[in-house]
């Protein structure tokens, strides 16, 4: 007990209602004061936090461009390979495209038939084994494996546009890549775009799994903390809610996005 | 009777067929389509009126047949479709304007990407095209703003922005409301008399009198008759043409 503590405890009526409630509310907020002290300040572990959730940002946003790049160039092969398989001739082209789809569904069924996890573990001890830049890795796989789910959300939304708009597109003589470009994924792109920031808000909170690799993102540094304080409290719950703030944050962005896109039809 | 070298379009023995012949779509289709032609292509719904059309320009392709067009065969591998369907222009019953992009995107983007116009000389003949159909206030909106029969006349004169040869028109009025019809049919009548060829596959049998040069009647995926207008409207051979006639008149 500190000095403040051992005073109000001393000063306080015994047989007052109020008194007890007071003296319960100072104790706890001492408690707390101290616990947090404990857990924060001393030794400067707040830095596991400021860190670890730099390292969160990092991988998540780099992992959603290079998942956005793959599933963008995924959900293109799968399409073309469904639409183009009525025009092209057989030859060069076709045999390639048809090889492609075949490399694209495999990479879907293995990276969304296994767990994100073993994923990481997989890229970190196996792959990339002789690297130790985690956030490289961790970057790399996360991206691998945002890349699958983007590519079906941007197929869906491709296949979701009026074959009516690729005839169009077809018929004033545009090739197909051109009336891919100009007029189907421009409107696949608005029409899955809350689809796509969910699946980032997703990533936000899969990165916690970093941990399981040594790298020290926000989960792992609130963990570090625990290990170090030996109270769960305080680090665990102080976790939970930046990563609550960060997708509330995002969510909002998502409905937001969502309204003016609708305005944007009308 | 026109010389051969009048043949825009020649088409022969054209066949569609689904699930390996069980169901034809097309079934033998031959006739030929001359420059200045205005062929009305009419006949009961599922007759393949609408996939012979498509089969015009590739948008469906047909099982065997042959197609020339301008002294090249569409279905060959070495034809370069994308050129030939420039020359080409097609109208849809829905319409299919691009409603993400702006009346004047939607008629400038095919002539700059493929044509190579500057921006410039495109607006200019956006603007040319959207004044013939009375709509040049319309050049900055955006699809969704427009009526059924504005949106036709766009789609119209967007496929005219690439100068084509021939236009392919698949039930225009269709999809319209009842008053909106005559402000298209005004616009394709137009088109006609300025000796634009044309094959227009509609149900206004009233256009197909006034405006077509030949009549085409399919049924079950072939033709069972064709001659001017004049002749299939007052002196109909075929006993199921007869029947549709009494339908529809």
């Amino acid at each position: 007990m500190d000095a403040l503590t051992r005073i109000v405890l001393e000063t306080a009526e015994p047989s007052g209602f109020f008194a007890t409630v007071w003296a319960w509310l100072l104790k706890t907020w001492t408690s707390l004061k101290l616990d947090f002290i404990n857990n924060f300040v001393t030794g400067n572990r707040y830095k596991y936090i400021l860190k670890g959730l730099g390292v969160t940002f990092t991988v998540t946003f780099f992992a959603t461009l290079i998942g956005i790049a793959l599933g963008v160039i995924v959900a293109i092969i799968r399409s073309s390979h469904d639409k183009l398989d009525d025009e092209l001739h057989p030859g060069l082209g076709k045999t390639v495209l048809g090889i492609l789809d075949n490399i694209s569904r495999v990479y879907l069924t293995v990276i969304r038939g296994t767990p994100t996890v073993v994923q990481l573990m997989i890229a970190y001890f196996i792959i990339w084994k002789s690297s130790n830049n985690k956030i490289l890795i961790a970057t790399l796989a996360f991206g691998i494996n945002s890349g699958a789910y983007v590519a079906e959300i941007i197929r869906s939304g491709i296949m979701s546009i009026d074959p009516g708009q690729f005839e169009a597109g077809r018929s004033l003589g545009l090739n197909y890549i051109q009336t891919m470009a100009y007029i189907i994924i421009p409107q696949a792109l608005k029409t899955v775009l809350p689809a796509l920031a969910n699946e980032f808000i997703v990533l936000i909170k899969e990165t916690s799994i970093s941990g399981y690799v040594g790298l020290e993102d926000l989960s792992k540094g609130g963990d570090i903390i625990r290990s170090l304080s030996y109270s769960a409290y305080m680090p665990l719950i102080a976790v939970a809610l930046i990563y609550l703030v960060i997708v509330m944050f995002f969510t909002k962005l998502v409905s937001l996005l969502e309204r003016r896109l609708r305005n944007s039809e009308r | 009777m026109s010389a051969d070298n009048d043949v825009l379009i020649s088409v022969k023995d054209l066949c569609k067929h689904y699930n390996g012949g069980a169901i034809k779509a097309l079934d033998g289709i031959s006739t030929d389509i001359r420059k200045g032609e205005v062929v009305v292509v009419i006949g009961p719904s599922g007759s393949g009126k609408s996939t012979f059309l498509r089969s015009l320009n590739l948008l469906e392709r047909p099982t065997s047949g042959s197609i020339i067009f301008k002294g090249e065969d569409l279905l060959s591998a070495k034809t370069d479709i994308n050129k030939l369907r420039q020359k080409m222009g097609m109208v849809f019953q829905h319409f299919n304007l691009f409603p993400h992009l702006t009346i004047k995107r939607n008629m400038t983007l095919a002539p700059m990407k493929i044509l190579g116009l500057s921006a410039e000389d495109a607006e200019k003949r956006c603007k040319d095209l959207l004044a013939r159909v009375n709509l040049a206030d319309r050049i900055d909106s955006y699809p969704s703003q427009l009526s059924g029969g504005q949106k036709q006349r766009i789609a119209i004169v967007r496929a005219l922005m690439m100068e084509p040869e021939v236009m392919l028109f698949d039930e225009p009025t269709s999809a319209l409301d009842p008053e909106m019809v005559g402000e298209v049919l005004e616009v394709m009548k137009q088109l006609a008399d300025g000796g634009m060829t044309m094959v227009c596959v509609t149900h206004e049998m009233g256009f197909a009198r006034e405006v077509g040069t030949r009549v085409i009647f399919m049924d079950q995926g072939k033709i069972l008759e064709e001659n001017t207008p004049e002749q299939i409207f007052t002196n109909p051979q075929n006993d199921r043409l007869k029947a549709f006639l009494n339908k529809v008149l």
